[in-house]
């Protein structure tokens, strides 16, 4: 979760959706509708995500979730329509992958809980949009609060994860599109984050935030079936994971940490995974929250429990701030790390350790980045690839890109100066009486 | 962050940081990368996982969700690693996990929006209210929980101490889901949530005295309210739409509410 405050001016931002109609089913295989120009916003906005991103399929059925003896009970008010909404109908673009083979991108999108494909090569020319080739998105995907997206790319398949809400890692095939079941679900620890494919190794990782590990299974796996081993504890150092990478032809592990500290010591990786609702028996010793620095951690990629780190990135020069999405280009030995807390891409040396300056960084106003949450090589194409979540774009560079430069390619999924709202699984709201704003954390 | 308290009188945003066990307090005009006024964090301070967190602007003191199944009371301005003043906790208390707080100073109480996780829909989800000086593990003075509430997955609480109404946001869905499932959503489309209001003088297995819910309201899974008295509306914010709705406070929210025609009160 990202430590962020929405400020929101009653009535700035309303926007509709477009296309379809209320109580029509999408069908399987089709993409539910996208939002075109914003008019007539009220009435459609009615229908936003009433379910997983679509539009409301059993609104005949509404009644039975009406609790016992309310018909009977003298209760104002009831099926009211809001006077505003603010709701930002375009996707929200959060991790990116490349797939050079096939001359494919796939981003994840947490705002209608997608999964997007687009051609490599499909820019916007000027401030239009650009169409996906698919859209995986429904309420048969069972996609929640999605997180990071990567491609299996020897199986040909898509795999996403749900983050705050859903709890769970999905599978979908190569060219799916639309309201599709997956072809898996495999059950993750709560909070899971990052997700990274090593071929090498027929395994994947998972990174979980809260409870500060990495999770490791077999690849296909799928149901209640457990990881092979945890990353877990305090030697660990972890904090707040986020992006990982399972670099199977170093036998490392790279993991971008926020730092974030709860006030229960983790426990140790050996421990028996706790089950969803239940409690631990004996919970973790209390030793209070902490604020670690950032950092960008490396461990040896069979370890399991509580173990330290190999190498740690980490201190003022390394200018990390909030590390998302990461990648490691093996060719070059750097690693790129999507630095969401102050719009910029920093690529540091694979092997460097300590209080270290990154060797190149994409930053300024003329690259476009905005609040990065995505990074992605392509190292056929030497290109690096950057998800913007500040912004409806994604944006492709030289892979040896450095400072204030303009990107090759623009992919807008909106067009140009399209406000992004940010709202990301948002958890409460507050009235500033001051300056008559309302406050909305995610 | 499932949390923040705008504090109109000093200008300050407080919000809770769940992953680093913290409480930040920040100027009302933070913007960007500011850094807190303060920080409440430590071993002393018992807090875990905080999740919600409310300011009693009447008697000076910061109400914190200890994400350790308690509710903290430290003194407003409080920072850095400190025990807190007061604590409510443990069995009797009925104190879980903790996702809404507020206070009434007319009436001198806390109100606790406590969830209860369980299997499927069975919940024992509630409203427990607190005397404001409670101490230690005693009962709550009145609790709104039962099948006929309607409470199951309760979020953030506002309580209008005026009207002495509480105002709860009820996600009324769990995240239940089978693959082989027709439609394997997580969540039933058909158990939307709402925001349910209450009289914070209600006990026992009662249903609200007012809503707003159904299809017209958009509201898929409400997590949190606010009321904006100067404009007399209601903001619910939704966090599976991703969308901030307001509604036009209706005339009966203003007045105060008719007698049920059932059911104790």
């Amino acid at each position: 979760m990202k430590r962020h405050i929405v400020f929101a001016t009653a009535g700035l931002l309303l926007f509709s959706l477009s296309g379809g109609t209320p109580g029509e089913a999408p069908a399987e295989g089709t993409i539910c509708p996208l939002p075109g120009t914003p008019a007539g916003f009220e009435a459609r906005l009615l229908a936003i995500e009433r379910e997983n991103g679509c539009l409301d399929l059993d609104q005949g059925a509404e009644p039975a979730s009406w609790p016992p003896g309310w018909d009977k009970a003298t209760i104002a008010g009831g099926d009211v329509a809001p006077i505003r909404v603010v709701s930002d109908p375009y996707p929200t673009l959060h991790s990116v992958v490349v797939d050079s083979e096939r001359n494919k991108v796939f981003m994840s999108d947490p705002n209608r809980h997608a999964l997007w494909s687009y051609d490599r090569l499909a820019a916007s020319k000027g401030r239009e949009q650009v169409e996906p080739l698919t859209g995986i998105r429904g309420p048969s995907t069972g996609m929640m609060f999605v997180a990071a997206v990567t491609i299996d790319r020897e199986a040909q398949e898509i795999y996403s994860v749900d983050n705050d809400i859903g709890d769970r890692l999905m599978v979908f095939p190569y060219d799916g599109s639309g309201n599709i079941k997956p072809k898996r679900v495999l059950e993750v620890p709560h909070q899971a984050w990052g997700i990274s494919i090593s071929d090498e190794r027929n395994e994947f990782a998972v990174t979980v935030e809260s409870s500060r590990q990495i999770v490791i299974y077999r690849k296909g796996a799928e149901g209640h079936e457990q990881p092979l081993r945890t990353i877990r504890g305090p030697k660990t150092g972890l904090g707040d994971p986020h992006g990982v990478f399972l670099d199977g032809k170093n036998n490392e592990i790279v993991v971008a940490n926020h730092g974030n500290q709860g006030g229960r010591e983790p426990a140790p990786g050996d421990a028996p995974p706790r089950q969803r609702g239940t409690r631990s028996a004996q919970p973790p010793p209390f030793v209070g929250g902490r604020f670690d620095e950032p950092s960008i951690a490396t461990y040896n990629a069979d370890a399991k429990g509580d173990v330290a780190a190999l190498r740690r990135i980490q201190g003022a020069r390394t200018g990390l701030n909030w590390p998302m999405s990461i990648d490691v280009d093996r060719n070059r030995n750097e690693i790129a790390v999507a630095n969401n807390g102050d719009s910029s891409i920093r690529i540091f040396r694979r092997t460097d350790t300590g209080d270290v300056a990154p060797v190149r960084i994409i930053k300024g106003p003329r690259t476009g980045i905005v609040g990065p949450m995505g990074v992605a090589y392509d190292l056929k194409n030497e290109e690096i690839w950057v998800a913007n979540y500040g912004d409806h774009t994604a944006l492709v560079f030289p892979i040896s890109a450095s400072g204030n430069v303009a990107p090759k390619r623009i992919l807008r999924n909106a067009p140009a100066g399209s406000p992004t709202v940010g709202f990301g699984n948002p958890g409460a709201v507050a009235y500033d009486s001051k300056r008559d704003e309302i406050l909305v954390p995610n | 962050m499932h949390g923040i308290f705008y504090d109109h009188i000093h200008d300050e945003i407080v919000v809770p940081v769940a992953l680093g066990g913290a409480i930040l307090t920040l100027p009302g005009d933070a913007a960007g990368d500011a850094p807190p006024k303060r920080v409440l964090q430590g071993p002393k301070t018992g807090i875990s996982q905080p999740d919600t967190v409310f300011v009693d602007l009447e008697h000076d003191e910061l109400i914190v969700e200890s994400g350790d199944d308690a509710v903290l009371v430290f003194p407003r301005t409080a920072q850095g690693d400190v025990a807190p003043s007061r604590r409510i906790g443990g069995p009797n208390s009925g104190v879980s996990n903790i996702y809404g707080l507020a206070t009434d100073s007319k009436r001198d109480c806390i109100i606790v929006a406590n969830r209860v996780d369980g299997p499927g829909r069975a919940s024992d989800d509630a409203i427990l209210v607190f005397n404001r000086l409670d101490n230690g593990d005693p009962k709550p003075r009145t609790k709104i929980a039962g099948p006929h509430t309607g409470i199951i997955k309760i979020r953030q609480v506002f309580v209008d101490e005026e009207r002495g109404l509480i105002y709860a946001t009820i996600k009324n869905n769990f995240e239940n889901y089978n693959v082989a499932d027709p439609r394997p959503s997580p969540w039933d489309p058909n158990k939307t949530g709402f925001i349910g209001v209450w009289s914070i003088d209600d006990n026992g297995d009662v249903p609200p005295r007012a809503v707003i819910k159904g299809p017209a309201t958009g509201l898929v899974w409400p997590a949190g309210v606010a009321i904006n008295p100067k404009h007399q509306e209601i903001y619910a914010i939704d966090s599976v739409s991703n969308a901030l709705f307001m509604f036009k406070m209706p005339e009966f929210f203003v007045k105060p509410p008719a007698s049920p025609a059932a059911g104790a009160r």
